[in-house]
């Protein structure tokens, strides 16, 4: 990524996001905080950290390798830059900005005034929230993957059930894309999917023939970030349910042949991809 | 996109963080957030060599979603904003032309396309759920002699004409009735201007302001008012007119006084005003779930807006275009997929049934319900359904006329309707309605669902002397110190000086049903 003059390395590994470049960041973010300049990868590890549990991710990012979302750093700096200028309305139109309730009503010459700070501040967060956005997926498919991975990851044991439909969505929307290949069916033919808890991967069956085939399905919220995110959602023809060892580039994972099936173990392997059929940096595994 | 997509099912555990106030709030989220996914996959169309619209093609079925889902209260307006927000990003996105071309991800080399955005607030917009204004104060400071909120209300029907001139204009001012509340005290009324100076003098001048400022009231023990005027939709020369100050609650009559005409003394004595309306009618449960309601409301649209688009237009737009009500139509199969995934509209309910008989008895395709037309239709329904599919429904209305009338109905699901005067001018009819206890927090530009008035959360149906019903549907408001004055538009409007009219108002879980006699007006 573009950095001060030059280009640097990001890596992501085990979990988070590491700048090679920038060994110690935390002092650079000192020197920022008394008026230095702030270096573009520190901005960016900011705001990963931003979003690591933010569901917007999941909501906003690819459904996989057939959904690839290309933004490139001269985007970013456009939109950042038709967003400083003001205009921008083309930019700027993502989102009206939701104007939330204010506690107290106010009378009536103020409550313009006031109504009118905050809607300029919601179009604030909502132009921070945008090229954030941006900036995250300019990094490229693999590291927005695994950015949904940790979103999902930080959510799926959670107890809180205000992002269960969030997360049902964001399984929704990608096992619809593994079922199109697995098993030949349009994606709107996923018709049902719940959240598994408890022992066990889950369940999936098809029913009907044909052109009125469903496929239901249940999974733990876990599946986005441990199969998912990995790349292993579909491998070998079968769908992967869950991962038994993980590892690189060799794992064993928990896969159906078919709806309904049993699962049985496989033994996986990851290999360098040409990105012929989508992006170059997407895993791939075999069996 | 097929119409399956909208058919995805959320599975909900049980009662638990989602289900408040019998609704399933959780599987109302995710039914939307399923619904934006498969509306998504339209923008991966390049992949799926599907055809997507853009922005805007296809998010009909979408916005109309989210508008019901907020209306029923399954969700609210921020829930609603993020979760539109998130699919505007993500279409956003999605909308390179560029997106599958060659090259290192990431790259910092120029590239061709441009990231396209919509325009602002695109989706956000289309939903229209404008933020809430602020609710306003109960009581005005000012206000002081009145009943106060809660107290009785003083309705008192007039019928009688203030006639004045001047230099320039002369004219009549006709009140219909004069109502006191917690808000204050004001007359409904209508009035009509001639230019003395036209050569074709008596036809009259609209509009025409009338001088209010000249005018002088006073009551029996010597108060003196001004009259503030305010229009609530409807003719221009028609709206109610507030006494400033606000008069004491117990003064038995006030004298209206016009340049160059006579005073003209309204008698508000209680014991001297007609019986009619004094004895609140009965009230009678109706039991329809917030989705039902919202189902009724969308029937109840669709069968008013007709008249806008008039019989032979109808018929040349269909021939070019799936026409005006069947696109206003599209996205109410997923509608009810909805409002029965927030548990808001049971699958066995019989409103579905009736929509569909409604869309079939007005020739509306592609509304997307499933449940076959009903039989059982509500008389009220079948009877606009009769008018419109008379060869010449479009039959010409009674001359001008005003009616006194000034009745309270008893509370409808928090709701208190006053009716303060029905109006025959201009080829149309309206009842004067004051409204009390409708949402504080209604938006500026109020609209569910397929441009329901959500605001005003009644159904209300007139019947007249000669059998037929009238649907009453808001055509404008003002507010004024919590309290909304309303203009219903009756469609059709009355063809005839009807004797009576019975009034049937509904909310989800009550229902009145009042007959009232007229007396009717007449301005020259």
């Amino acid at each position: 990524m573009p950095c001060g003059q030059g280009r640097h390395i990001v890596r992501w590994d085990a979990g988070q996001l590491w700048l090679p470049e920038h060994p110690d960041a935390e002092a650079e973010l000192v020197l920022a905080a008394l008026g230095g300049e702030k270096a573009g990868c520190v901005v960016l590890a900011e705001t990963w950290g931003r979003h690591t549990s933010d569901l917007s991710v999941l909501a906003v990012g690819s459904r996989g390798p057939a959904d690839e979302i290309v933004v490139s750093w001269e985007d970013v700096e456009a939109v950042a830059q038709a967003g400083q200028r003001g205009g921008a309305a083309g930019f700027a139109g993502l989102r009206r900005p939701a104007l939330r309730r204010l506690a107290v009503p106010p009378a009536a010459a103020a409550g313009h005034s006031a109504r009118q700070r905050q809607m300029e501040q919601e179009m604030d967060r909502a132009a921070e929230r945008r090229n954030d956005i941006l900036s995250l997926h300019a990094l490229g498919y693999g590291f927005a993957v695994r950015l949904a991975g940790q979103v999902a990851a930080a959510h799926a044991d959670s107890a809180d059930a205000t992002a269960r439909p969030a997360l049902v969505a964001a399984i929704t929307g990608r096992l619809a894309l593994v079922a199109e290949q697995w098993l030949g069916i349009d994606p709107d033919q996923v018709d049902e999917v719940s959240l598994h808890y408890g022992p066990g991967w889950g369940r999936a069956e098809l029913t009907g023939k044909e052109g009125g085939r469903r496929l239901r399905v249940s999974l733990p919220a876990s599946w986005l970030a441990r199969v998912w995110a990995c790349g292993l959602a579909l491998t070998g023809g079968h769908l992967v349910v869950a991962v038994d060892r993980a590892g690189w580039p060799d794992a064993r994972v928990l896969a159906l042949r078919a709806p309904g099936d049993e699962p049985v173990l496989l033994d996986v392997h990851a290999h360098h991809y040409d990105g012929r059929d989508g992006p170059a940096d997407a895993p791939h595994w075999e069996v | 996109m097929t119409g399956t997509s909208a058919r995805v099912r959320a599975v909900v555990p049980g009662p638990g963080r989602g289900h408040t106030e019998g609704m399933n709030r959780e599987g109302a989220e995710t039914h939307l957030r399923l619904l934006t996914e498969a509306e998504l996959r339209g923008p991966m169309a390049p992949a799926r060599r599907q055809p997507w619209a853009g922005p805007g093609g296809s998010t009909t079925r979408l916005t109309a979603v989210a508008q019901a889902l907020t209306a029923v209260h399954a969700l609210d307006h921020d829930t609603v904003e993020d979760i539109l927000a998130d699919f505007d990003l993500a279409v956003s996105l999605r909308q390179r032309a560029d997106r599958y071309t060659s090259g290192p991800v990431g790259a910092a080399v120029p590239r061709p396309g441009r990231l396209v955005f919509p325009s602002p607030g695109m989706l956000a917009m289309r939903s229209r759920l404008a933020a809430p204004s602020p609710g306003e104060p109960a009581r005005s400071p000012e206000q002081g002699p009145g009943p106060g909120p809660g107290g009785p209300d003083r309705l008192v029907p007039v019928g009688l004409t203030v006639p004045y001139r001047d230099e320039d204009l002369s004219g009549e001012m006709f009140l219909m009735a004069f109502a006191h509340t917690a808000a204050g005290a004001r007359f409904t009324m209508v009035w009509q201007t001639h230019s003395v100076h036209d050569p074709e003098y008596g036809a009259p001048v609209h509009p025409g302001l009338l001088p209010f400022e000249r005018f002088t009231v006073t009551d029996n023990r010597g108060g003196r008012y001004h009259l503030n005027f305010a229009r609530s939709g409807g003719p221009e020369w028609a709206g109610d007119v507030s006494l400033r100050p606000e008069p004491p609650d117990d003064i038995s009559w006030l004298d209206i006084s016009a340049p160059g005409g006579p005073v003209v003394r309204v008698v508000l004595d209680p014991g001297a005003a007609p019986a009619a309306g004094r004895t609140e009618p009965p009230v009678s449960e109706t039991k329809l779930s917030p989705g039902e309601h919202l189902l009724v409301m969308l029937a109840e649209q669709l069968l008013t807006v007709a008249p806008e688009f008039p019989h032979d237009l109808r018929m040349q737009l269909a021939a070019i275009s799936p026409g005006p009500l069947h696109t206003m139509a599209t996205g109410m199969g997923d509608v009810i997929a909805a409002l029965e995934a927030a548990d808001v509209l049971s699958p066995l309910s019989p409103v579905p049934g009736r929509l569909a008989a409604v869309c079939a008895g007005m020739r509306v395709s592609g509304h997307g319900i499933t449940a076959p037309p009903a039989q059982d239709l509500p008389e009220p329904w079948l009877s606009l359904l009769a008018h419109y599919q008379r060869r010449k429904p479009d039959t010409a209305p009674v001359h001008d006329g005003y009616a006194a009338v000034a009745t309270a109905l008893p509370e409808l699901d928090g709701i208190r309707l006053a009716l303060l005067g029905l109006l025959n001018t201009d080829g149309g009819s309206w009842l004067q309605v004051l409204a009390r206890g409708l949402d504080p927090k209604t938006p500026e530009t109020p609209r569910g669902p397929f441009g329901i008035d959500t605001y005003f959360p009644l159904s209300v149906w007139i019947r007249d002397s000669g059998g037929r019903w009238h649907a009453c549907r808001p055509a404008g408001w003002h507010r004024h110190n919590g309290e909304y004055v309303l203009k219903l538009q009756l469609v059709p409007p009355l063809t005839r000086s009807t004797d009576w009219i019975e009034v049937l108002a509904a909310g989800p879980s009550a229902q009145v049903r009042v007959r009232l006699p007229l007396r009717w007006g007449y301005l020259h």
